[in-house]
C-alpha cells in the first residue's frame, strides 16, 4: 500500500469556515484512505498539537486557513507568537497550501489592519504578505474555498509533478474559470436582460444587484456548492470572493460609471459596450416572460 | 493558591482556561479567548447591506444565523422608520430551514466529533481519537453533509450563503428542489434513527422520560452513560436560570426561566460589559470577550434553554432529574435536533412556492437613517444584532454572540454562567468537559 500522505492544518485569524467546508466533502472515505489528518484544531487528529510542535518530523501538507501576521499581539496560538509556530511548521512542509481568501490575500480580516494583517504570500493584490517569497505555496482562495478545490489540489500535488498556477498562485484547473460560468442566468447577460428585482428566477444579477461573476475566477457554478446550488443560482449576486480584493464596497450594489457597469473580464471598454447596445436592442419574448407561466 | 493553565483545544477557535485551586478544589477560573478579528470594526462607514455578507464571516459553523439575524436588524429600521416590511410566508419559511439546517448540523457535528471523542477521553486518558479511523465518524459526516445540503438548495451554498435580503429572501425554488431538499433529510433522519437515538424520530419525541432514551443502545444513550459514571449528572450546575430571546415555534415572544418558572422577558434589559476585556483595558484585561446579562443577571443560552423555556417534557424530566448539570445541557442538543428535524420536514411539505420570495422596501436604502435590533435563535443560543445607520452606512454595529452568554467573565461574586459551573470541580480534565458541554465558539466569542 501506499503510503498515505500527510497534512497538519493550521489556522490563522479566521472564521473556521475553511475547515467547515472541507467537512462537506462527499467521498471523505476515499480522501481518508490517501491522507493522514495528523493534526487539526478542530477534528481529533493523530496527534496533539504540542506532539507535533515539539518534533522534527517533515509532513507533506501545510494548510493554512486564516489571515496571518508577525505581530504576536494580532495573532497568537496556544500562548506561543504565530510566527514561532508558523515558521517552524513551514519549515517541514513539503507543500504549503494557503486555504481560503485570508490566508491567501489576507480577506475580510485584512481590512482591519492591512499593515499588519496579509495573506501568505500577498497582502491584498500585492506580492510580499507574511513571506516576502516561497516557492512550495498553492493559493486557493474563496471566501470559504470549495471542498474539492482543496481535496483536487492535494490529489494532484501528491500525484502529478506539475500543478499549474496563474499568476495569484490559484490551480488553473479551477481558476481558469469564471463563476460566470455555469451560471442559469447566462442568456439574459448575453441578451443584457437585468433582474427586475431579488427573488426571481430570471435575469441576470449583473446590471442592478452588483454580480462579480463575470470578473471573479473559480468553477463554483460548475461544480456547485454543496453538490446542488450557488449563490447566483440562489438569486444572490456573486461577491468575488475568489479574487484577492474580497470583499469589495457595496456588494450589493453594481458601481456605474455614467450609468454603465464593469466591463467583463478581458474585454475591451469599448468594444463591450457596443456589442452591448446591439445586444439589448433585440427584444426577445421569450426572455421578458417568466420562465414557468402557468397560464401557458 | 495555586492557578494553573491550560488550553482548551478541538472547540471552535480555541480558549484558555485559567484556574485557581485551593485545597484540590476549582475557586475560580477565569476563561480567555484571544484572536480577535474584529467585524464589528470592519463593518463601520460600509453599506448597510454589506453587513448581510459580511457577519456570516464571523463564523463558519453559523453563518446563515448571521445572515438571518443581520437582515432582521436591518428589516427592523425600515419598521423604526415607519415602513414595516411584508416578508411573505414563504420567505420566513425558507429562512426558518436554512437555520434548521444549521441548527440540526451543528448539533450532529457536537456530539458525534466533539463529545463523544471527548468523553471516550475523559474514561481513558490515553484516547487522543482519530477521527478518520472511525467508522461512525464517516457516517455522522455525511449526515451533516446532508443536512447542509438541504438548506444549500435554499441559501445557495454553505458555509457563507447570502440568500437573505431585507423584504425576503433571494431565492426562488422550484418544487424539484423541495422534493430533493427532503430526500436530504431524510436521509439525516436515518441516521439519527439508526445512530443517534437508536429508534424511530416519532417514537422518541414522543418520550417524557429519561428512562425511556436510556434504556435503548444508541450514541445517545452510550454518551448518557458515560456521563453518569464520570458524575456529570451531578456536575457543571450553574444558576438554573436560561433566557431565549429569539422566536420559535415552540413557545410564544421572547422567553425567561428560573428552574421551571417561565416569564417574557425583553431585550431592552440586556446588558452587554467590556469588564476583564482588552477593549476595557490594555493590561489588565485578559480576554477579547464581552459578558452579557440579563438584569444584571447571568443566564444560559441554548438548546437548553429554549427546551426549558418551551416546557418540553422530555427536557422537563431530565431536568427533574439533574437540573442544569452538564449531562443535561448535552443532552438537550441531542433532544432539540429531533425537533428541528420534524419541525423542518413539516415546512418542506408545506411550502407554498406560488407566494413571491421578495417585496422590495420603497424607502431608498441610501436614505435610511436609523436604528435597529435582530434577534434569533442561533445553534447556541440567542444572537443579536444591533445596528445603527446614518443615510445607508453603518455607523455603529454590535455583535452579541451566544457564547458571551454562557462564556463570558463575572466576578468571584458575580461569577458568569460556566464560570460558576466550574468552580467547585476538582480536576482539570472535568473542568475542560463542563466547559466544552456549552459548545464553545471562540470565533463568535471574539468576532
Ligand atoms: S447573474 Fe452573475 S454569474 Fe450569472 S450570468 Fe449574470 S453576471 Fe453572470
Ligand atoms: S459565486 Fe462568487 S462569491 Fe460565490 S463562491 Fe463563487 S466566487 Fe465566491
Amino acid at each position: 500500500m501506499k503510503h498515505k500522505s500527510t497534512i497538519v492544518w493550521l489556522q490563522g485569524l479566521t472564521c473556521n469556515g475553511n475547515s467547515h467546508s472541507f467537512l462537506n466533502y462527499p467521498q471523505m472515505p476515499s480522501f481518508a484512505s490517501s491522507f493522514e489528518m495528523i493534526y487539526h484544531p478542530l477534528i481529533c487528529g493523530a496527534q496533539s498539537f504540542s506532539t507535533v510542535l515539539e518534533s522534527n518530523e517533515h509532513f507533506d501538507f501545510l494548510i493554512i486557513e486564516g489571515a496571518l501576521s508577525h505581530d504576536e499581539r494580532l495573532l497568537q496560538r496556544f500562548g506561543i507568537p504565530f510566527y514561532e509556530i508558523l515558521d517552524n511548521f513551514a519549515k517541514r512542509a513539503k507543500h504549503i497550501i494557503c486555504a481560503g481568501s485570508c490566508a491567501s490575500f489576507g480577506g475580510i480580516f485584512r481590512l482591519r489592519d492591512p499593515e499588519k494583517i496579509t495573506g501568505a504570500l500577498f497582502s491584498g493584490k500585492e506580492k510580499g504578505g507574511y513571506w516576502l517569497e516561497k516557492s512550495n505555496v498553492v493559493n486557493i482562495p474563496g471566501c470559504p474555498l470549495h471542498p474539492r478545490w482543496l481535496v483536487e489540489t492535494l490529489f494532484a500535488l501528491r500525484d502529478r509533478d506539475t500543478l499549474l498556477l496563474d499568476e495569484f498562485l490559484r490551480p488553473k484547473e479551477v481558476f481558469a474559470y469564471l463563476a460566470h460560468h455555469g451560471c442559469l442566468r447566462n442568456e439574459y447577460f448575453e441578451w443584457k436582460v437585468d433582474s427586475k428585482q431579488l427573488g426571481e428566477k430570471e435575469g441576470c444579477l449583473f446590471y442592478e444587484h452588483g454580480c462579480q461573476g463575470p470578473m471573479s475566477h473559480a468553477n463554483c457554478n460548475k461544480i456547485l456548492w454543496n453538490g446542488v446550488s450557488s449563490k447566483t443560482r440562489a438569486g444572490s449576486p456573486c461577491l468575488g470572493c475568489t479574487e484577492f480584493d474580497f470583499p469589495r464596497r457595496a456588494l450589493f450594489e453594481t458601481q456605474k460609471n455614467m450609468s454603465l457597469p464593469q466591463t467583463p473580464f478581458g474585454i475591451s471598454k469599448r468594444a463591450y459596450y457596443t456589442v452591448a447596445g446591439v445586444a439589448k436592442s433585440f427584444k426577445i419574448e421569450r426572455l421578458e416572460k417568466k420562465l414557468i407561466d402557468e397560464n401557458h | 493558591m495555586k492557578i494553573t493553565k491550560e488550553i482548551i483545544e478541538r472547540i471552535e477557535g480555541e480558549a484558555t482556561l485559567e484556574l485557581e485551586w485551593d485545597n484540590e478544589q476549582v475557586t475560580f477560573a477565569k476563561i480567555k479567548f484571544f484572536n480577535y478579528r474584529g467585524i464589528e470594526e470592519i463593518l463601520k462607514k460600509r453599506p448597510l447591506l454589506d453587513a448581510l455578507a459580511l457577519t456570516p464571516r464571523v463564523c463558519g459553523i453559523c453563518s446563515h444565523s448571521h445572515a438571518i439575524a443581520s437582515v432582521l436588524a436591518i428589516e427592523s429600521i425600515f419598521e423604526n422608520q415607519g415602513e414595516s416590511l411584508h416578508v411573505s410566508q414563504k420567505a420566513n419559511d425558507i429562512r426558518e430551514i436554512a437555520l434548521n439546517a444549521e441548527k440540526i448540523h451543528n448539533h450532529i457535528k457536537w456530539y458525534f466529533f466533539s463529545i463523544l471523542p471527548e468523553l471516550k477521553r475523559v474514561a481513558d486518558p490515553t484516547y487522543h481519537g482519530n477521527a478518520y479511523k472511525e467508522k461512525q465518524w464517516f457516517q455522522a459526516q455525511n449526515a451533516i453533509m446532508e443536512s447542509l445540503k438541504m438548506g444549500a438548495h435554499f441559501t445557495g451554498q454553505w458555509p457563507h450563503g447570502s440568500f437573505v435580503m431585507a423584504g425576503g429572501v433571494t431565492c426562488d425554488p422550484l418544487q424539484s428542489d423541495v422534493v430533493s431538499a427532503i430526500g436530504c433529510l431524510d436521509s439525516v433522519i436515518s441516521f439519527c434513527e439508526e445512530h443517534f437515538y437508536g429508534m424511530p424520530l416519532e417514537e422518541f419525541l414522543s418520550f417524557d422520560s429519561a428512562l425511556q432514551v436510556m434504556s435503548v443502545p444508541s450514541a445517545l444513550s452510550y454518551g448518557i452513560d458515560e456521563m453518569l459514571k464520570q458524575g456529570f449528572d451531578r456536575l457543571g450546575r450553574s444558576y438554573d436560570r436560561f433566557l431565549a430571546l429569539g422566536k420559535s415555534y415552540m413557545y410564544e415572544g421572547s422567553l425567561k426561566a428560573s428552574k421551571t418558572a417561565v416569564l417574557g422577558a425583553d431585550v431592552k434589559y440586556v446588558q452587554e460589559s467590556l469588564e476583564h476585556t482588552f477593549f476595557e483595558d490594555k493590561h489588565k484585561g485578559y480576554t477579547y470577550s464581552k459578558s452579557a446579562q440579563y438584569k444584571k443577571s447571568y443566564c444560559e443560552v441554548g438548546p437548553l434553554a429554549r427546551l426549558m423555556v418551551a416546557k418540553e417534557p422530555l427536557m422537563r424530566d431530565f431536568h427533574r432529574r439533574f437540573k442544569d448539570a452538564a449531562l443535561t445541557r448535552v443532552v438537550a442538543r441531542a433532544v432539540e435536533c429531533a425537533h428541528l428535524i420534524a419541525r423542518t420536514k413539516q415546512l418542506l411539505s408545506k411550502l407554498n412556492l406560488k407566494e413571491p420570495s421578495f417585496y422590495p422596501p420603497k424607502k431608498d436604502i441610501h436614505s435610511l437613517s436609523g436604528e435597529g435590533v435582530g434577534i434569533i435563535e442561533a445553534p447556541r443560543g440567542t444572537l443579536i444584532h444591533q445596528v445603527d445607520v446614518r443615510n445607508g452606512v453603518i455607523e455603529l454595529y454590535n455583535i452579541i454572540t451566544p457564547t458571551v452568554w454562557n462564556l463570558g467573565n463575572g466576578n468571584r461574586e458575580n461569577p458568569s454562567t460556566a464560570q460558576k459551573a466550574i468552580i467547585g470541580l476538582n480536576s482539570f480534565t472535568k473542568a475542560d468537559f463542563i466547559l466544552k458541554s456549552f459548545d464553545v465558539c471562540s470565533v463568535c466569542t471574539t468576532q
